[in-house]
């Protein structure tokens, strides 16, 4: 069995901090949305929910990239050019593709590289286009008196609202895809195993070899 | 008779020592915020009971000032002569000089900074004619201007900082103060209660103006104003835009940054909603699901090939 250690205590941490976190934003978010939905949470309940989950997601955020900056954790969301297009081309043919014909998998998580491509491209965006774009349509929700009146001649709050739903729909995208593509490793627990444990335990490599 | 005399001496004399404990009250109060200038007036008119019954409509006209309000308005820090000019230093006033108009166009618009203003005086004056109250042959209105809605000696241009829920009361108190009907009119408004709580009778009752001046003094007829829910629940709407910044800046000044954040009241059920972008979300969301449903069966229909070919 190969069994390398990919997820350090921190990344752990932060990783179902934050899940935590996405699950009360979606939950909430949708029942300030939807108001009046059934099933959904009391308006006035879910507004300072919210809000609060809101400024901690924030702060997690910015605690994930500072940790990416201090720790070697960074290296992972560093974008390899040399054969990128290829090698995207090649995991998006595994998903389509190959995953039915039992091919194996195109690529193995290793230390210097745990991502591949095309996840590395997801979290990339995720991480560094979609939050910031989220936090700051959150923020300006909740500060909107400092937002000039109008942008490109809409009214500022609808643009902002507009903006945050728009991110908000794509995480929930994500989010998603996501949970159903951790389940795409060599088992379907492997993945979810390896952030809870921190370690990544291939069975098949031992046997194949 | 003689009892009857002396109960009236006695009523007499417990009216003046009441008047005397007012006065001394009003002065304490006086001398504490107001500029001095003004003690010469507020001696009597700072008595909350200084009032008399006008001879020709019977009605009870109300002389006494607030001197804390006065002290925090507008107006406060202007000598009282410089809006009334009249003879007022003697007492009893010269009844000619207690009609002098007093105009708060005119006033203004003299103003060296009456340009800079964010409030424009002669706007304010050109809305006020389309009014209903400039109606000018109802009856009711007879006597309708600035002040009746306005109390020059209370009057604050912003009242940013207090609770909002006191700013909605106290604005809407004003326009049900003669409204007397209003809630009945209101029938038809759902959850008639929690809009009066949280929203202004001239948000709907103004027309949303392209100027800068936050609400027009253009108030609407009922069969103008706005009832139309969507104007303010969802869309790209200037009214909600209004009411929505008003409502951060309250609570900012009110609540301090961390507060605002958290207990922010400004969000309006509905303000996000566009059910273009809802319908096309949530079917991409309904497709991938599909996608990724059918993504799971193909994965075991290849898991179970997998398992027959090792037996």
């Amino acid at each position: 069995m190969n069994a390398i250690y990919l997820y350090p205590l921190w990344v752990r941490i932060w990783h179902w901090f934050n899940a935590l976190l996405f699950v009360i934003m979606l939950w909430s978010g949708a029942s300030l949305h939807f108001a009046g939905s059934i099933g959904l949470l009391d308006f006035s309940t879910a507004r300072p929910i919210h809000n609060i989950a809101g400024i901690l997601l924030a702060l997690s955020w910015i605690a994930f990239v500072i940790g990416n900056l201090v720790t070697s954790n960074g290296r992972h969301y560093r974008v390899q050019w040399h054969g990128f297009i290829r090698r995207l081309i090649t995991q998006g043919h595994y998903y389509a593709v190959g995953i039915f014909n039992n091919e194996p998998h195109p690529f193995h998580p290793s230390t210097e590289m745990k991502l591949n491509t095309l996840q590395q491209t997801s979290y990339l965006a995720v991480m560094y286009i979609l939050m910031p774009l989220l936090i700051l349509s959150g923020g300006a929700f909740l500060f909107s008196i400092y937002l000039p009146e109008t942008l490109w001649g809409l009214g500022s709050v609808w643009v902002v609202a507009m903006a945050h739903l728009t991110v908000a729909y794509c995480l929930v995208l994500f989010i998603m895809v996501h949970l159903y593509i951790i389940t795409t490793g060599e088992t379907v627990t492997t993945n979810l195993r390896a952030m809870v444990s921190g370690w990544h335990r291939e069975m098949a490599q031992e046997k194949t070899e | 008779m003689i009892l009857h005399a002396s109960t009236l001496r006695l009523n007499r004399a417990r009216q003046l020592l009441i008047m005397l404990m007012m006065m001394a009250f009003s002065l304490a109060a006086a001398n504490e915020k107001v500029p001095v200038n003004h003690n010469a007036c507020l001696r009597c008119h700072a008595m909350p009971t200084l009032a008399y019954r006008d001879a020709n409509s019977n009605k009870i006209i109300n002389l006494s000032i607030d001197s804390l309000a006065l002290s925090h308005s507008v107006h406060g820090k202007l000598a009282c002569a410089e809006c009334h000019d009249g003879q007022f230093d003697r007492y009893p006033h010269q009844f000619d000089a207690q009609n002098r108009p007093l105009s708060c166009v005119n006033c203004h618009e003299e103003k060296a900074d009456a340009a800079e203003r964010h409030y424009q005086f002669k706007t304010i004056e050109e809305e006020y004619n389309q009014s209903v109250h400039a109606t000018p042959d109802a009856p009711e209105l007879k006597g309708f201007n600035c002040h009746s809605c306005h109390d020059p000696h209370q009057f604050r241009a912003s009242r940013i900082g207090e609770p909002l829920a006191k700013i909605i009361h106290t604005n809407n108190q004003l326009c049900l103060s003669c409204h007397e009907s209003a809630r009945a009119h209101h029938a038809w408004l759902p959850n008639q209660e929690k809009h009066w709580q949280a929203v202004r009778c001239i948000d709907c009752h103004t027309p949303v103006t392209e100027n800068d001046q936050t609400v027009s003094h253009q108030i609407l007829k009922a069969e103008a104003s706005n009832h139309d829910c969507v104007n303010c629940h969802s869309k790209n709407s200037r009214l909600l835009n209004r009411l929505y910044q008003y409502r951060t800046a309250t609570n900012l000044e009110h609540q301090g940054w961390f507060n605002t954040a958290v207990f922010n009241d400004a969000y309006v059920v509905g303000m996000s909603r566009s059910p273009l972008l809802d319908r096309l979300a949530l079917g991409v969301i309904g497709l991938t699901l599909l996608v990724l449903i059918a993504h799971g069966f193909g994965r075991y229909k290849a898991y179970q090939r997998i398992t027959r070919n090792r037996k």
